[in-house]
């Protein structure tokens, strides 16, 4: 530690030499952040874990596929379930085609829905209007920010595969992992001149009470419907998010790979710059080794410059992503065709540690070899260069 | 006079170690780049290859895709019987009435994606670039379907003699087709009255119709709107999977997000190597300018020697990258399709449009990280550059 003035000089002895290397590592960092948090607002549990009782039964051969309302009422005669309602997606077309103005649209059964989408927090006041007003629709409190609705206005949803146009009033928002979405009530889809209505839903989203009953919960509703014309497919929430996912192919390794070799990138940058300051000061290095200091001081004051130098991108790195970068970029994206994405996307804490962490392991990559031939450099070769 | 080039090879080519590490940070940079633009390129291709102007899906007003437009069997004839539709030698009307359905299967690797199955009438196989590459065409009436090789190798029991198993369907595959690698190579193939019996659907999705060339197309989808029994519209082919291109959209953010950071990241890089360049050439640049080189033209040098040592690396980057594609990527990949909710095989594709990007993204780095060392360079005062040691 006594030494830390000297690497710290070290380091500032080409003010723009840092400056740039810390730059082109703090621009790595705030990359890699970005990357791995659009990762997780895709993959993660929104409910973080508190969905993990909570089933959805879709269609045996997909989502592309009905399930019969008259199966409601087989369900909810197994024992172990807690509440359930049907719910259809409606993805209809709010106010024009472009993808930034996508958003989830799903029916249900307003009596029930907060019953099972129990870690859902609604003030009981819009609750209660949405379990009153047949036309009222609650959305997660993101969504609504973004498009700045106010209670009591309405919206027209232009119906793709359903054939009909809904015309809905905004009670309130709730909050939620996922506020990526709105709910309206299924009566809204029954009393229209749908072809599906009273006869078809989406899917049934329930809650068992209790967790040990999911495996004989999930094994009873697809024993029931087994030689039916509706085959059901019962799995948990997070399993049904995930298959969502396991579509997208392989967004998840492209990205991978692509942070690995960007780290890669900038560890090389690093350690170019290292080796060139050390080559600079061969002569220096062998006149403090005369003076004493031995090969192991030498090592580690090389290293330390690097790592400091790292250090520092990490820090602003860190500081830079969270505070100026990704705000900017969230801003900047709203009328992009990402903007769905981006609701959900957060950056964690320890996402920016990791981060963090990784700026230290590129310092003492990226310094190694330039400490270590500078530690091996002999007196009198060192003495004898000239730069 | 300019400095001869040479100068500045033999410059990049004495330092190894510092310009290696430069050229493989650029070559890399310029890879991660291409490698994002070539999934976008990969997805927007597959979209877009064989679709024609002259061909027109009619579909029921407001559907976004096939799978979600219903078109019942007394439309379907309507439109068959509507003027300007391509006759086919037999003289019969170019127009099959077709039905989608998305079914849930599992891929080779256990995950579970979903797939659209298209139900078509004999003359909607002579409308696209279809030719079988092994086994057969389907056979009506059998469950018969045909599905493309690289749908073969993805799905777990998708080889020809396999069976097809979900839910209620079953189907036998027979043969492989080849679409010219077209979004149609992401579908399973059978007959619109087979698959209208086993999904219990007497029902269409849409009518695919060819008329004589894009005018008349056009002359088409006026018609359908005009008519006020169909209640239908009307798209060409091209316009509809232009529609889709929002599923290549995000990769196309992805590609100027990473290309923006890395590449200004990489610049920074060089611009320190360039830096040291100048520091320890000091003397060097004195002696340039004393025997009677102007500053524009040691300007000119540096610049260029920037230029170089990024293009290089542009060259390495592209030919990791046109390797990776060519030798290890060759597999089709795939992503899902946002309008019609399925999963679309896309290859990597490294067009020359994109060989000319990865070039002038690397020179751009060169150029920028150069300018300021070589700024500096030029600047230089003749008397105290030879002064330096």
């Amino acid at each position: 530690m006594k030494f830390f003035h000297l690497v710290w000089r070290n380091v500032f002895r080409k003010k723009l030499r840092t400056i740039l290397t810390t730059g082109s590592i703090v621009l790595v960092l705030v990359l890699i952040v970005v990357l791995v948090s659009l990762l997780q607002a895709m993959e993660a549990d929104p409910s973080g874990g508190k969905g993990s009782n909570r089933l959805v039964v879709q269609h045996a051969t997909g989502l592309g596929n009905f399930l019969t309302l008259s199966q409601r009422q087989r369900i909810e005669q197994i024992p172990g379930i807690a509440a359930l309602t049907p719910e259809v997606w409606f993805g209809g077309v709010y106010k024009d085609d472009r993808p930034e103005n996508f958003f989830g649209q799903l029916s249900c059964d307003p009596e029930i829905f907060f019953k099972v989408f129990d870690d859902a927090t609604i003030d009981p006041k819009i609750e209660k209007t949405f379990r009153e007003n047949r036309n009222s629709f609650v959305a997660g409190q993101k969504l609504a920010e973004k498009f700045q609705w106010k209670p009591g206005q309405h919206i027209i949803l232009k119906g793709t595969y359903i054939p009909i146009t809904l015309d809905l009033v905004y009670a309130g928002s709730y909050r939620a992992g996922d506020e990526s979405s709105i709910f309206f009530s299924n009566e809204v889809l029954n009393q229209s001149k749908w072809a599906g209505a009273n006869k078809f839903t989406g899917i049934y989203y329930l809650k068992v009470g209790n967790r040990e009953d999911i495996p004989r919960v999930v094994t009873a509703i697809d024993k029931m419907f087994e030689n039916s014309d509706a085959p059901t497919k019962t799995m948990t929430e997070k399993q049904f998010q995930l298959q969502f996912m396991e579509m997208m192919g392989n967004v998840k390794g492209l990205i991978r790979i692509i942070s690995l070799v960007i780290l890669f990138a900038v560890t090389l940058i690093v350690a170019n710059t290292v080796a060139m300051s050390a080559r600079e000061r061969v002569t220096e290095i062998a006149v403090m080794r005369t003076l004493g200091y031995r090969r192991s001081h030498i090592l580690s004051f090389i290293l330390s410059e690097s790592v400091v130098m790292a250090l520092l991108g990490g820090v602003l790195g860190v500081l830079l992503a969270k505070y100026f970068f990704i705000p900017g970029m969230v801003k900047g994206m709203e009328t992009s065709p990402m903007a769905p994405f981006l609701l959900n996307f957060k950056v964690t804490i320890p996402t920016l540690a990791a981060a963090f962490g990784v700026s230290v392991g590129v310092g003492v990559l990226a310094g190694f070899v330039p400490a270590i031939r500078s530690s091996q450099v002999r007196i009198v070769d060192g003495l004898r260069q000239v730069v | 006079m300019a400095i001869p080039l040479k100068y500045n090879l033999r410059n990049l080519a004495v330092r190894k170690v510092s310009t290696g590490m430069t050229v493989l940070v650029v070559g890399l940079v310029v890879a991660v780049f291409l490698f994002v633009l070539a999934l976008w390129q990969g997805v927007e291709r597959t979209l877009s290859v064989t679709a024609s102007t002259r061909n027109v899906l009619a579909m029921r007003v407001g559907a976004q895709a096939e799978m979600q437009s219903v078109v019942t069997r007394d439309q379907s004839e309507m439109i068959q019987a509507l003027p300007g539709i391509e006759r086919n030698s037999r003289g019969e009307p170019m127009a099959s009435p077709e039905l989608l359905i998305l079914i849930n299967l599992l891929r080779a690797d256990g995950k579970t994606t979903n797939v659209l199955v298209r139900g078509l009438a004999p003359v909607g196989l002579e409308m696209r670039p279809v030719r079988m590459t092994e086994g057969r065409m389907f056979n009506a009436g059998t469950n018969e379907v045909v599905v493309s090789r690289n749908l073969g190798h993805r799905f777990a029991s998708m080889k020809i003699g396999d069976a097809i198993k979900t839910g209620a369907y079953r189907w036998v595959v027979v043969g492989y087709f080849d679409a010219a690698g077209s979004a149609y190579e992401s579908e399973i193939w059978t007959d619109v009255k087979d698959l209208q019996a086993q999904s219990k659907r007497p029902i269409l999705s849409s009518v695919f119709v060819r008329t004589p060339d894009s005018a008349s197309a056009q002359r088409f989808i006026q018609t359908i709107a005009g008519d006020q029994r169909l209640k239908l519209e009307g798209k060409t082919e091209k316009k509809y999977y232009e529609e889709q291109m929002v599923t290549g959209a995000p990769l196309k953010v992805l590609a100027i997000l990473v290309g923006v950071f890395t590449a200004v990241g990489a610049a920074f890089g060089a611009m320190n190597t360039m830096y040291a360049q100048v520091s320890a050439r000091t003397r060097e640049i004195g002696t340039l300018r004393a025997i009677g080189f102007t500053k524009g033209a040691v300007l000119s040098s540096f610049l260029l020697e920037g230029a170089l040592l990024c293009l290089i690396g542009g060259v390495l980057g592209t030919l990791v990258a046109f390797v990776a594609f060519n030798l290890i990527l060759t597999r089709p990949t795939g992503t899902m399709n946002f309008r019609t909710f399925s999963e679309v095989l896309f290859n990597f594709r490294l067009t020359p449009p994109l060989v000319a990007a990865g070039m002038v993204f690397s020179l751009g780095m060169g150029l920028f990280g150069g300018f300021f060392p070589a700024w500096r360079a030029a600047r230089l005062k003749i008397v105290t550059a030879l002064r330096e040691v």
